[in-house]
C-alpha cells in the first residue's frame, strides 16, 4: 500500500491531525475558563439592521422568518434572541414563522424565552405562525393574504381578528421583514417577497452564507446583514446586553488565530522544502 | 403513450405559459389565478413531505433486507421515526381527550430538545476541527493565484474577529484589519459573486425554457 515514504507521510499527517484537534479544543475552551475581554465595534451592516428596527414605531408589525434548525443554532440562536428582545423591548409586534420543519421547536424556544422576559402574550403582543410547506409559494400567498396563508397560528388560534395582527392583511402591510437563515431562504425572500411587495428586508445568516449577500447589500435589496456569530455579537453590543455570542467571539478569535498560525506554519514549511528542491511544485 | 408523454407536456406548457403571462397582466383574474396556483403548489409541497418520508424509509428497508454494510444504522432510522411519530400521535390524542394548555411542554418537545438539538448541534460543531485540519493540510501557496487566495483568506479570517481590533489599536488604527477585510468582501468578493449569480440565473432561465418547450423531459421519468 504505497512506498515507505508515502506511508510515513500519512502517519505524520494522522499525528498532525490529532494535535490540531487538541489545539482547537484548547483554543475553544480557554476563553470559557480565562475570559479574554476583547473590545470590538459593531460592523456597519449590523448597525443598519439595528437602526431599521429602532426606527419602527411602537405597535408596528415586524415579520421574522427563522429558517434554520439546530445545526446552525450556535450562530443563529443568539442572533434571533437579540433581535426579538429588541423588538419586544420596543413594544413592536413580532410575527414569527419558519420555512424549516425541523426549525419549529427552536423557533418556539427563542420566542418563548424572549416573551417570558417581558411578560408578553402570544396573540396579543406577538404571533408565532409556525411552519407551512411551500417555500416561495408560501411567500407569494402571504403577499396576497397573510390570514389566507396561515388561518391559524402555531397554538391553533385563528389569526383572523388576532390583536397582534391588527392592520396586517398581507406582506404589503409589514414595513420590515428579517430573515434569519442557514440556507438560501434570504434570496427567496428577496425575489418573491421584497421585490414584489415592497417591504424592507434585513438578513441574518451563518458566516458561510454572508459573502453571497454582498451583491444584494450594494443594490439596496437588503437593508443590512448580521453575518454569523460576529453579527450576533454586534447586535448584542448594540443592545448593550452582551450574551452568548459576545462570549463566543473570544473563542472564535483564538480559533481563527490558531488556524492562521497553522496555515502560515504549513506554508513556511512547504516553501522551505520547495526551495531546497525536496518537493515538486 | 399519449397520456404518458403528450398530456404531461401539454399541461407543463399550458401552466408554464399561464404562470409566465399572469406576471404581466394587472387584472384581478390574474391575481386570483396566481393565488389559486400558489395554494396548489403548497398542497403539493405537503404531499412532497410524505413522499420524502416514504422514500427515506423505503431506502432503509432495502438496506436492512439486503443486510448491507451498516444496516444497523438503518434500523436506528426506524427506531427514531417510530419514537417521534409515536410521541406526536400520543400528544395529539392527549390534547384531544385531556385539557392540555396550548403550547405546553410535550413528549415531542422533549425528544426535539434533548435528542435532535444536541445531535445536530454536535455534528455541526465538529466541523471546526475538520476545517482547521483541512486548512493546515491543503491550503498551500503553490502558485501566484493560490498565494493571492491564501493572503485574502488570512486577512478576512483575521479581520472578522475582535482580536484584530486589539492588534490594530497597538498599531495605531483599530479598524486597520476590519477595513481590509471589508474591502476584500465588498469589491473582489462581490464582483465574483455577482458574476456567478448572473451565470446561475441565465442557466436557470435556459433550463426553464427547455422544460417549457418539452426539450428537457427527464422529469417525466425513463431518462427521456
Amino acid at each position: 500500500m504505497g512506498t515507505p515514504e508515502a506511508q510515513a507521510t500519512l502517519r505524520r499527517l494522522a499525528v498532525a491531525r490529532r494535535v490540531i484537534y487538541v489545539l482547537v479544543a484548547v483554543a475553544v475552551l480557554v476563553p470559557f475558563v480565562y475570559p479574554l475581554p476583547f473590545r470590538f465595534r459593531p460592523s456597519p451592516w449590523s448597525e443598519k439592521v439595528f437602526k431599521k428596527v429602532e426606527a419602527l414605531k411602537p405597535g408596528s408589525p415586524i415579520l421574522f422568518s427563522f429558517d434554520f434548525d439546530p445545526s446552525a443554532m450556535a450562530e443563529l440562536y443568539p442572533m434571533s434572541l437579540a433581535l426579538l428582545r429588541h423588538c419586544l423591548q420596543r413594544d413592536l409586534h413580532p410575527i414569527v414563522m419558519t420555512h424549516w420543519q425541523s426549525g419549529v421547536g427552536i423557533t418556539k424556544q427563542i420566542i418563548e424565552e424572549a416573551a417570558k422576559e417581558r411578560g408578553k402574550q402570544s396573540g396579543k403582543d406577538y404571533v408565532f405562525l409556525g411552519f407551512r410547506a411551500g417555500g416561495s409559494n408560501l411567500v407569494l400567498n402571504m403577499g396576497e393574504s397573510l390570514q389566507g396563508a396561515f388561518a391559524k397560528d402555531f397554538f391553533k388560534q385563528p389569526t383572523e381578528g388576532m390583536p397582534a395582527l391588527e392592520g396586517v392583511r398581507s406582506l404589503k402591510d409589514i414595513p420590515l421583514v428579517i430573515d434569519i437563515a442557514a440556507g438560501t431562504a434570504i434570496e427567496m425572500w428577496i425575489a418573491y417577497g421584497r421585490d414584489r411587495f415592497g417591504f424592507d428586508l434585513g438578513a441574518g445568516c451563518t458566516a458561510v452564507i454572508a459573502p453571497d449577500l454582498y451583491p444584494f447589500l450594494q443594490s439596496g435589496q437588503l437593508v443590512g446583514v448580521l453575518g454569523g456569530l460576529r453579527g450576533a455579537a454586534d447586535y448584542e453590543m448594540l443592545m448593550k446586553r452582551p450574551g452568548s455570542a459576545t462570549k463566543g467571539m473570544q473563542a472564535q478569535s483564538l480559533t481563527h488565530v490558531l488556524i492562521i498560525l497553522l496555515i502560515v506554519g504549513a506554508n513556511v514549511h512547504y516553501l522551505s522544502r520547495r526551495l531546497k528542491g525536496s518537493t515538486k511544485g | 403513450m399519449w397520456y404518458k408523454l403528450t398530456l404531461p407536456l401539454v399541461i407543463c406548457f399550458g401552466v408554464g405559459v399561464l404562470a409566465f403571462v399572469q406576471e404581466f397582466v394587472p387584472h384581478p383574474w390574474s391575481a386570483a389565478f396566481r393565488e389559486e396556483m400558489t395554494t396548489w403548489f403548497r398542497i403539493m409541497g405537503g404531499f412532497g413531505l410524505f413522499i420524502g418520508a416514504y422514500s427515506l424509509l423505503h431506502l432503509h428497508v432495502t438496506r436492512i433486507r439486503r443486510q448491507q454494510a451498516g444496516w444497523g444504522y438503518s434500523a436506528f432510522v426506524f427506531l427514531g421515526a417510530a419514537l417521534t411519530i409515536g410521541a406526536g400521535v400520543f400528544e395529539e390524542v392527549r390534547a384531544a381527550v385531556a385539557d392540555v394548555p396550548a403550547g405546553a411542554f410535550s413528549l415531542f418537545d422533549w425528544l426535539y430538545n434533548y435528542v435532535q438539538v444536541p445531535c445536530q448541534a454536535t455534528i455541526f460543531s465538529i466541523l471546526a476541527f475538520f476545517m482547521a485540519s483541512a486548512a493546515f493540510r491543503a491550503f498551500r501557496a503553490r502558485n501566484v493565484e493560490a498565494a493571492l487566495l491564501l493572503a485574502a483568506a488570512l486577512v478576512v479570517m483575521f479581520g472578522r474577529v475582535p482580536i484584530s481590533e486589539e492588534v490594530g489599536r497597538c498599531l495605531g488604527s483599530w479598524d486597520l484589519f476590519p477595513k481590509a477585510a471589508d474591502v476584500l468582501m465588498e469589491y473582489p468578493n462581490m464582483a465574483a459573486k455577482r458574476g456567478i449569480m448572473l451565470g446561475i440565473s441565465l442557466g436557470a432561465i435556459s433550463q426553464s425554457l427547455r422544460v417549457l418547450f418539452g426539450i428537457e423531459r427527464s422529469y417525466l421519468g425513463g431518462g427521456g
